[in-house]
């Protein structure tokens, strides 16, 4: 019984960084960019959770805003390859994921700071909820993961119900149109990757400065392209991503807790598991839903409004 | 009158973006190479950077590199592998696949070929070619599941081979932290192959795995430009549809051709196991997958370009592995030149297919 406790007490644990990612992902895809960069987004958030973390003596606010603002900053290249070079969008989301690993990888060495603890942040609990039988563990959490949903809210009710959201959507639907409207399209994407991008940073930041505590090269560790795959799953739509990232919350949870019950399963097999459910969903989206018209229209198309030919 | 320039801003107003018709190719040449000087300079700054003497890096890169005898045949040696997985690449990206799983066929490619050792399958004088053959057809197999998926359920191939790697990789931990492990000591690798095992040195310490490389560098040729199924890979290419009208069978194409890749990548993780590490290793494949990319990218998937382009590849691992010896410097400084070089090279496509032309006449 306790051991079940402590699986669901451990859930938002891991389920936040995939809700964060696929969130900043949603954000990025409606305005029509291919984002395929998350990985490399989340290492960079990372490790400029932790930088920030050890070179402020531990304050941990700010390492989570130093994580966005590090994110947000590299993703300009990213803009500045899909937005004004034009470069192929899957091409330029592996350049990205690719730089972000070198990187990272180079800075953390140099710096010293891999391995290196931090304290993170202390668990607030909702007091009266925090008492049940077995789901009190689920009210015992730093303030991050009740920030989560709260953050969830506000982007939709933006992406929804404010001009801002409607223009951002029409840009990825239907560029032309929206220029054709008087909506700056190009200055449109490269707002959403900033702000998609800060949130894909803070969901790397969360693994590092408030999970995991420590930074190691290469952490992330796949996390990044399963939220490129939960956002496929979720068809674009922000309440079902956070249903996905929940979902895979509760499988990647359960890997240290088979360890502490006892279950003796080879280990590898039971670090695949992500990947292989990753696999599966995919397939079963795949054969379940054959419409594409949650799919933002110009997704992965490049924005030209007119030229000389 | 209606001037519609007066709409667009202020640099607009006097410099416009055209597409050009076509650009001579030493044009395109002289843009590609001005480009991978940039990347080059941006990668020295930051080598500087991180500590390495300016002057000490045109010694460690060009000279030591290149005009040493040792060091170059360093570099052939660890240009085989790269070679085919850059040519694992180009056949996939021909295809219009994006084959991201090098790295999870490499390792079952290296798995095969181990398993033929460990369980000593075939005479010793057979031993090599078969595991040749158990690289090939692992690293064959770790494709299919993507390339079906793809062509029958439409199933991203990035993200479907990307998760494979993943699982692959922890099977090969399994593996070598498991049943696999060389019982001697403790360390995650399989125990060492036998003398007959190992890919051999032809003469002067010129391994069998950069003459391999060529050999197949060379079928790959046959089989993009000369072949009939070359032939329908550029036709489905450049317009799938009208080539699947006149009878071409795209899907079997396509099928038979990520096949190639997969065999391709498997063939470099047994050139790296038999060849120069002797045994299976936990980490022999990182950075490979990347590179094979990269290859392919820089190549525009043309393998004797892609043979170059591995050449220039290897000199980069092992001016990386000297640099980490000598400067501390992390082995991901390679994949971040490599990356700087995609984005330079990738960025200059821009200004080939685009003019920045100066509007002329009393518009202002």
């Amino acid at each position: 019984m306790s051991l079940i406790a402590s699986w669901i007490g451990n859930i938002p644990d891991f389920a936040v960084p995939f809700a964060l990612a696929a969130l900043g992902l949603i954000i990025i895809e409606r305005s029509g960019v291919l984002a395929l960069g998350a990985e490399g987004l989340m290492l960079v958030g990372a490790m400029s959770g932790i930088g920030a973390s050890l070179m402020t003596d531990g304050s941990t606010v700010a390492a989570l805003i130093m994580a966005m603002i590090a994110a947000a900053v590299v993703s300009q290249l990213f803009a500045l390859m899909v937005l004004i070079m034009r470069i192929n969008q899957v091409i330029a989301g592996l350049a990205l994921v690719f730089f972000c690993q070198g990187l990272t990888g180079l800075c953390g060495t140099l710096m010293n700071w891999t391995s290196r603890p931090v304290s993170g942040l202390s668990d607030l609990s909702l007091w009266p909820l925090s008492e049940l039988p077995v789901l009190g563990k689920l009210f015992i959490q730093d303030p991050v993961v009740y920030l989560t949903p709260i953050i969830f809210l506000l982007v939709v009710l933006v992406l929804n119900r404010t001009v801002l959201g409607l223009r951002l959507r029409a840009v990825g639907e239907n560029p032309q149109a929206a220029d054709a409207a008087g909506i700056p399209v190009l200055a449109y994407r490269c707002a959403a990757i900033a702000a998609g991008s800060a949130l894909i940073g803070l969901a790397g930041a969360y693994i590092s400065v408030l999970s995991t505590k420590m930074w190691l090269a290469d952490m992330v560790g796949g996390r990044g392209w399963i939220a490129v795959a939960l956002v496929i799953f979720a068809r674009w739509s922000p309440w079902k991503a956070l249903a996905g990232a929940v979902l895979f919350g509760c499988i990647e949870a359960l890997i240290p807790q088979m360890a502490a019950s006892g279950i003796r399963l080879p280990q590898y097999f039971v670090f695949m598991t992500p990947y292989a459910v990753t696999l599966g969903v995919m397939i079963w989206v795949a054969v379940a839903s054959r419409d594409n018209s949650s799919q933002p229209g110009a997704l992965g198309e490049p924005f030209i409004r007119e030229e000389r030919r | 009158m209606f001037d519609a320039t007066n709409f667009q801003p202020l640099l607009a107003r006097r410099y416009t973006l055209e597409v050009r018709q076509q650009m001579a190719w030493y044009w395109q040449a002289l843009v590609i190479a001005l480009a991978l000087l940039v990347g080059l300079l941006i990668s020295a700054a930051i080598l500087v950077v991180a500590g390495v003497p300016a002057g000490e890096l045109l010694n460690e890169f060009v000279i030591l590199t290149l005009f040493d005898a040792q060091s170059l045949r360093a570099v052939l040696f660890q240009a085989a592998p790269l070679i085919m997985v850059g040519l694992a690449g180009c056949v996939a990206f021909r295809a219009r696949f994006w084959n991201l799983g090098l790295e999870g066929q490499m390792i079952w490619g290296a798995i095969g070929a181990t398993a033929i050792s460990l369980f000593e399958i075939g005479p010793p004088s057979m031993r090599l070619p078969l595991m040749l053959l158990s690289a090939v057809v692992c690293g064959l197999i770790w494709a299919l599941a993507p390339v079906l998926l793809k062509l029958h359920l439409k199933v991203n191939e990035i993200i479907s081979t990307l998760m494979l790697n993943y699982i692959a990789l922890n099977f090969l931990l399994h593996l070598v932290y498991g049943d696999w492990k060389d019982p001697r000591d403790n360390f995650p690798y399989s125990p060492q192959y036998r003398v007959f095992e190992r890919l051999p040195d032809v003469f002067d310490g010129l391994s069998l795995a950069i003459v391999l490389a060529t050999l197949v560098a060379f079928l790959v040729l046959w089989f993009t430009n000369v072949s009939r199924a070359g032939l329908y890979l550029r036709f489905v290419d450049n317009s799938p549809g009208v080539a699947r009208a006149v009878g071409v069978p795209v899907n079997r194409v396509i099928l038979g051709t990520v096949l190639l890749s997969g065999a391709l990548a498997g063939l470099a993780g047994f050139m790296i196991t038999a060849g120069q590490e002797g045994r299976l290793t936990h980490s022999f494949y990182v950075g490979y997958g990347f590179s094979g990319i990269l290859i392919a990218f820089l190549a525009r998937n043309q393998p004797i370009a892609a043979t170059v382009v591995a050449l220039l590849v290897a000199t980069l691992f092992v001016a990386g592995r000297s640099l980490q010896v000598f400067y501390q410097i992390p082995f991901s400084m390679v994949q971040l030149i490599q990356a700087i070089l995609v984005i330079c090279v990738a960025s200059s496509e821009f200004f080939i297919r685009h003019r920045i032309r100066r509007i002329q006449g009393g518009q202002s």
